[in-house]
């Protein structure tokens, strides 16, 4: 019966608490009445179901947390709701007041899984939950961002600072080299596009990150699907694990809460670049002339009178950066409502927020609107829809690698160099263009639209038979507006202008028929079967103006020259898939799921997919010979085996050989070949298997969840390298494996679960460890090759040049001569270490006594390694001449016994010193990327419902939150946590000229009306 | 009613479920609509055309950038002045087979190779009324004329490279074919310009191959080959015909709208199919990156009366923060960005038949052919009387006559003289590496000895 009612739980939580007490009675029984209040702080529960046992006989509470329903005195109720352990009373004659405890066991939790709901209990997959409450109110843009250190084995890293940018995440590590390797996200039940749409070229970074464009606090609760059992109902689309994000919806019954949420927040960087001053930049390139063999009388930096540029000491020093880094603004405002009745429950969102990179001049903002509504139609049909509507508005501006990036212009420019000519204008030098030209002057605007829709219906046939049908849209919609006029670069010689326009289209329709049943007490079955159908449409326009007739026309109709482009390209998949979950008294459990793919992007050989999946749980602590032992409240066994597919991140036509158009000459129309056929390309399929243990010892008050998983993915959609003679350099095929093993445990430790002083603390860690295990050939990526892919070694390595030393005597590096030969060549770069952490995790605490609530979050990695790419630029021994120095650089050998790392100033390619055939591609710039950081510091104080009552408001809580106070880490960058091109497939921790994550202080409010 | 309305709903969902089923096969097979399959390229007149047109943009793509600067930065009169090492170890003539830059270069060339194989081997299947013989012969000759540029630049940047000459249609086309020699390459260019010079026609188009582009690029091949007498027949040949002078001042053939008549072959450039290399030169106050720089001494050379005259026109001067900077100005265009690259010139012409000359001893002659460019550039006669001095003019001439284009490395490696001249004392280094990720791929493939 228990599995029943919690089944009811499950329904009621899934369609938002459809009502049940329409059943109609044929021999009235009395009314029983009472009120559901929570143990501890004796508030009403609205929401709670209530049954009377051994029949179908329902209600829920209503805003008072108050019932009534007809049942026969003596007869029993039992009370239920999230989050709270279930009670079962006798109904007695009177009016009940019931007491119901919070639940502590994390374990009796109902999780959403694939197209249906579990209780944690009966759980066989590897699924780690993150409530909405967890996530609230962390200044960020977008909601991938607030599972950093949240989930073990789910890696998140910021890309760079800039607020609404991208993000890398990884789920138990990278299976794909090719391919893409970011999860699915499935919102409500729609697959999202999760590709950046901004066109304009911003140094190699990925410039947006589409799930920004869903507010945070919209979100109930994100699951993130890890093992195959999990996630092998997804099929082709599964590989890399699953993201449902499941929005707040209204419940039956419960009066309408109206919330309104705002906070406010300063950034800064946490840290700034050490540059040479002018006195020390002449100093060392004095030194550097002289080690070329210059005549000493005739440095560079010598008095104006002889002919020099100054004495070292006369020079100047312009702090260009300060210009450029500023405290930054965000604000963020939130109004939502909630509520609903037996028939209708609905929740409105609405929120803007809007957030200053810390680098001028990016910044993000965003409009969103969200309307969740479910309505009863009849007593078994039901209807509904998500719906969120966004607008963002970035004004994006470049970094990294790019030589008119605005912290390039003002990191590489010599100190010693004034910002402005004598005539007053912007004094641009080598490539570089003037910062506060492009700060002044940058227009990139990018305006996003977005509407992720479903609407759906469900009927329930009997008692146990349920079909679903829903319709989504993913419409996500980029515009984008650039205009740079004559004072800066980009806009030579008289104004140049660009606008894209770029629309990504998901159209998804879904059935599934759910079946469920329990066979006497022992005994449930739960099965679904279902199909759907999915077209990906995108498309681009792009316009290009040149030549305007002055700084203020912007727009590319006032260009003397105007050219323009659009792109088009489908995909379609279909798929059948089905689940079935067999449980037997709660104790053993066994799942079977299978999906079934067809994807038109692969070869019409091997069009379909199927992708099997199995669990199996032993909840062994509900055995009398743990029982008997008095030490687990709760210990299972999980086992599961599957594979699963991937297919995104190939173009849309990548199996057919072709022939593109565009390859003009003389404006005459020409084709060129631009791939080869592959008819045989098909999915990568990874193959998982995952045992899993969960415990609860000392009263609920340490819960313990482990994980070692698998994986081995095979037939990678790898542009394996085909001989260039045959005019072109590579062809997709389904060739290479890799393999990620690794393991996960979460602890959470109630230290004082009750009373009015509360505390717990939940730590992960996680540690994944990638290989390579099938190559066709060496692969190298990103830019100057400095990554290679190789057997036998992990994604993300480095390829470099060892130093070993610099010669105390000669002051020359020396470099390890890998193949022997005695000569120095590229057989000498070899793989020098990786960017994957040896372990990572988080730690999550939190405090409450009384109204007074405290917590923080550390999130950690350990053992990564980062390519420091400003001292590459800014350590360069004198071969840039129009580069700056880091304090770095004085660090160079001198004078012969000195002992240091830098080698020698020198332009000399032979010397190999910082150019020749070394190219300075040495691990001298590649530094250790561990770190512990504090994400987030909070205290709040949430005022006693009396003193808010005087005011008429239902709550109040003020809080101040700091993020990123510190950073502990031996990296001498801005930021450990960097990837400044993104945008290239198999690189990370790779730091150039990056916008660091911000340190934030942030006081909000948050009030029920 | 609401049991009609369940009905409905019902009814809608089936048949939409159905009509989505029955969508299948539209929804997994969608067409590409900006791409063609492959054995559908080439089919009939416009196809033919098309992919002409195709082949002439992938050389125009090494020649944009990749192939000047390989020809002029490994020279003295340029240094580098970027950030970028790939362009720092050519100009420090230490390159390494890693070399981003050479990888492009070698990439490119052989998709210009592929597309004019796609041409030779689908041109004489086509009969469509559309196609006129004339038209057939001209695509076809103008296909092994590209094909037999790309060799010849292979040639004399990598040595002997693999002579592919058919469509690649899968992966394995090609396999175990491996490197000729340097001789097997000149043959085949030969070979090549042999037959285009019977198809091509006789016109005066000077962005499109014609006869006298086959015969200016054998004269070039003739004098690399140092078989002089046949690079004075063809050079004289090219200069004979009416079609061609040198143009008045130097910078004329650099002026748009180009398509001087000194020029026998240049690949042109539009707004809409844009040439940034003058991004390469100017100055960054001038809204260009200032990567190439023109070093003291080739600009004193260009500003001297009697060494560059007419040339200095080449350099161009502005103020930045007081001082005066000088920079190239051969690619000038950066509104328009229409600058050409330059690829066989009258000029070249004149100073292969010199020294293909001066190595007959025909000295008069030779010095006649010379002082022909010298005078068009305002420059007062040679005074070399011997051969030797002659040769040695003849190159000095060339460094200057060709200061911005891609001849100064190939011309000293060709004569021998890179190691007295720049330096590079290691002969093995007088060719580029092959790509290193090539090699990787391509188990045919050797590197060339050095790297």
């Amino acid at each position: 019966m228990h599995t029943r009612t919690l089944r009811r739980t499950l329904f009621l939580l899934l369609w938002g608490g459809a009502s049940v007490t329409s059943y109609a009675q044929s021999d009235p029984a009395p009314l029983v009445s009472g009120t559901v209040t929570d143990a501890a702080s004796h508030t009403p529960l609205p929401g709670v179901t209530v049954m009377a046992k051994g029949s179908s006989i329902g209600t829920t509470t209503d805003a008072n947390g108050q019932f009534s329903l007809p049942a026969a005195p003596g007869s029993a109720l039992v009370f239920s709701f999230v989050g709270y352990a279930h009670k079962e009373l006798q109904a007695t004659g009177g009016a009940l007041t019931v007491n119901l405890a919070a639940d502590l066991q994390e374990l009796s939790e109902v999780v959403v899984t694939g197209y249906s709901e579990q209780n944690r209990k009966t759980l066989t997959s590897a699924i780690s939950s993150v409530k909405g409450e967890d996530l609230k109110n962390i200044p960020a843009a977008s909601p991938d961002q607030l599972l950093q250190g949240k989930a073990p084995g789910v890696q998140v890293s910021a890309n760079s600072g800039v607020p609404g940018g991208g993000v890398f995440i990884r789920i138990r590590g990278s299976n794909s080299v090719n391919a893409s390797n970011d999860p699915l996200y499935v919102v409500d039940g729609v697959f999202i596009n999760n590709t950046n749409l901004i066109a304009t070229g911003l140094g190699n970074q990925v410039s947006s990150n589409p799930l920004a464009d869903l507010n945070p606090s919209d979100i109930e609760s994100m699951e993130i699907l890890k093992d195959a059992n999990a996630t092998a109902i997804y099929g082709s689309r599964g590989a890399n694990g699953v993201v449902l994000i499941t929005t707040k919806r209204g419940k039956a019954g419960d009066k309408t809460r109206i919330t309104f949420n705002t906070y406010h927040a300063l950034s800064k960087a946490p840290k700034q670049y050490k540059l040479a001053s002018g006195p020390e930049l002449a100093t060392l390139e004095n030194e550097r002339f002289i080690n070329d063999g210059g005549n000493p009388a005739l440095v560079p930096y010598r008095s104006v009178a002889s002919g020099g540029r100054g004495l070292p000491e006369e020079q100047q020093t312009y702090d260009r950066l300060s210009d450029v880094f500023r405290t930054a603004q965000t604000h963020s405002y939130e109004l939502s409502a909630a509520g609903g009745s037996a028939k209708t429950q609905f929740y409105i969102g609405a929120g803007y927020f809007t957030q200053e990179s810390v680098a001028r001049p990016s910044a993000f903002d965003r409009f969103s609107l969200r309307v969740n509504l479910d309505n009863s139609v009849t007593d078994k049909l039901r209807i509904g829809t998500s719906t969120a509507l966004s607008r963002t508005h970035r004004n994006v501006s470049s970094n990294d690698n790019n030589p008119v990036g605005v912290i390039n212009s003002a990191l590489f420019t010599r100190a010693n160099l004034p910002v402005y000519n004598p005539d007053g204008s912007y004094a641009k030098y080598g490539s570089f263009d003037n910062h506060l030209a492009l700060i002044n002057n940058l227009n990139n605007d990018a305006v996003g639209s977005r509407v992720i829709s479903n609407v759906y219906g469900t009927y329930q046939f009997g008692k146990n038979l349920t079909f679903r049908s829903s319709w989504s849209i993913d419409f996500n919609d980029m515009y984008e507006n650039n205009f740079n006029n004559t004072l800066i670069l980009a806009g030579q010689p008289r104004g140049t202008a660009s606008s894209f326009l770029s629309r990504d289209i998901t159209l998804l329709n879904e059935q599934t028929l759910n079946y469920s049943v329990n066979f006497g007490e022992n005994h449930s079955v739960q099965a679904l079967v279902g199909n759907t159908l999915q077209r990906n449409t995108f498309q681009r326009t792009s316009l290009a103006g040149q030549q305007f007739p002055g700084n203020d026309l912007t727009t590319i109709a006032s260009a003397a020259t105007q050219t323009g482009s659009s792109s088009r390209s489908q995909a379609g998949l279909v798929s059948f898939f089905g689940k079935a979950t067999y449980s037997f008294k709660e104790r053993y459990t066994a799942d079977v799921s299978v999906r079934a793919d067809a994807s038109s992007r692969f070869g019409s050989e091997n069009r379909w997919g199927y992708f099997p999946a199995v669990g199996l749980g032993w909840r062994l602590g509900e055995e009398s010979f743990i029982q008997d032992l008095g030490v687990f409240q709760e210990l299972k066994l999980r086992a599961s085996l599957g594979k699963t597919g991937n297919q995104a991140g190939i173009s849309d036509f990548a199996a057919l050989g072709l022939v593109q158009g565009g390859a003009n000459y003389l404006d005459l129309p020409g084709t060129s070949p631009l791939q080869l056929a592959n008819p045989n390309l098909s999915w990568e399929s990874t193959r998982q298997w995952n045992v899993g243990l969960d415990a609860a010892v000392l009263q609920n008050r340490l819960v313990l969840e482990l994980n070692y998983y698998d994986k081995y993915t095979s037939g990678l959609l790898l542009n394996v390298p085909v001989p260039r003679k045959t005019g072109f350099s590579s062809l997709v095929e389904n060739y290479g494996a890799v393999s990620n093993k690794g393991f996960e445990a979460q602890a959470t430790a109630n230290w004082l679960p009750k009373g009015a002083l509360q505390w717990s603390t939940t730590v992960n860690i996680a540690r994944n460890v990638n290989k390579i295990e099938k190559l066709a050939a060496p692969i190298t990526t990103g830019s100057r090759d400095i990554f290679r892919l190789e057997e036998g070694a992990s994604l993300y390595s480095f390829w470099l040049y060892h130093q070993t030393r610099v010669n105390p005597e000669s002051g020359n590096a020396e470099y390890e001569d890998v193949n022997g030969d005695g000569q120095l060549t590229v057989a000498d770069r070899k793989l020098v270490g990786n960017a994957w952490p040896d372990y990572f995790g988080g730690v999550t605490n939190s405090v409450t006594y009384k109204g007074l609530d405290f917590g923080f979050t550390l999130n950690f990695e350990q053992g990564a390694k980062i390519m420091n790419m400003n001292r590459f630029f800014l350590v360069h021994g004198g071969t840039q001449s129009n580069i700056g120095y880091l304090s770095e650089q004085l660090e160079r050998w001198q004078r012969p016994g000195d002992v240091t790392d830098i080698p020698r100033l020198t332009t000399n390619a032979s010397s190999n010193n910082y150019g020749g055939v070394v190219q300075n591609l040495s691990d001298r710039y590649l530094e250790d990327g561990s770190f512990v950081r504090l994400r987030t510091l909070t205290l709040g104080y949430t005022v006693p419902a009396a003193t808010s009552a005087k005011a008429h408001l239902n709550s109040l809580r003020v809080y101040v939150q700091a993020a990123n106070l510190f950073t502990i880490t031996p990296y001498s960058g801005l930021d450990p946590e960097v990837n400044s091109q993104s945008g290239v497939s198999n690189t990370k921790n790779f730091d150039w000229a990056t916008v660091p994550q911000p340190r934030t202080l942030q006081v909000g409010v948050t009030v029920g009306l | 009613m609401k049991q009609s309305l369940f009905r409905l709903l019902l009814v809608a969902q089936l048949a939409a479920a159905t009509l989505g089923l029955g969508a299948c096969s539209d929804l997994l097979e969608p067409t590409p609509v900006q791409q063609l399959p492959d054995d559908k390229a080439i089919t009939d007149a416009g196809s033919a055309r098309a992919a002409a047109i195709g082949t002439y943009d992938r050389v125009q793509a090494y020649y944009q950038l990749n192939w000047p600067v390989l020809g002029f930065l490994p020279g003295e009169n340029v240094r580098f002045n970027g950030t970028l090492n790939q362009f720092l170890q050519i100009d420090q003539n230490q390159l390494s087979a890693d070399n981003v830059l050479i990888t492009e270069a070698w990439t490119q060339m052989y998709q210009a190779v592929n597309g004019a194989n796609n041409l030779i081997a689908a041109l004489p299947g086509i009969n469509d009324p559309l196609l006129p013989a004339a038209e057939k012969n001209q695509l076809l000759g103008e296909a092994h004329f590209l094909r037999a540029l790309v060799y010849f630049d292979l040639g004399r940047g990598w040595g002997g490279v693999p002579l592919v000459l058919k469509p690649t249609r899968s992966k394995e086309n090609g396999q175990g074919l491996k490197r000729s020699t340097r001789a097997q390459t000149y043959d085949q260019v030969l070979a090549d310009l042999t037959q285009a010079e019977t198809l091509l026609p006789d016109a005066t188009t000077r962005n499109r191959a014609v006869k006298a582009a086959a015969r200016a690029l054998r004269a070039r091949l003739h004098l690399y080959r140092q078989q002089y007498v046949e690079a004075e027949t063809f050079a004289t040949q090219v200069i004979g015909s009416t079609n061609y002078r040198l143009v008045t001042p130097y910078r004329a053939f650099s002026t748009a709208p180009f398509l001087s008549q000194e020029s026998v072959f240049e690949l042109t450039f539009s707004n809409s199919d844009a040439n940034s290399m003058w991004n390469n030169w100017f100055p960054s106050a001038l809204g260009g990156q200032f990567n190439f720089q023109p070093v003291p001494a080739a600009i004193s050379q260009l500003n001297d009366p009697a060494v560059g005259g007419s040339r200095s026109a080449l350099l161009a001067s502005t103020v930045i923060a007081g001082a005066t900077v000088t920079y190239g100005n051969l690619y000038s265009r950066s509104a328009q960005r229409d600058d050409p690259s330059y690829v066989l010139r009258l000029a070249e012409q004149y100073l292969i038949r010199a020294e293909a000359r001066a190595r007959q001893a025909k000295l008069p002659e030779a010095i006649a052919d010379l002082n022909t460019v010298r005078t068009r550039a305002g420059v007062g006669p040679t005074t070399a009387t011997t051969a030797e001095q002659l040769l040695l003019a003849i190159e000095n001439e060339r460094k200057v006559e060709f200061a911005f284009e891609a001849d100064r490395w190939f011309d000293l490696v060709r004569t021998g003289r890179a190691g007295t001249v720049l330096g590079v004392t290691d002969q093995r280094r007088w060719v580029f590496p092959i790509p290193f990720n090539d090699l990787v791929a391509d188990p045919d493939l050797e590197q060339n000895p050095g790297y």
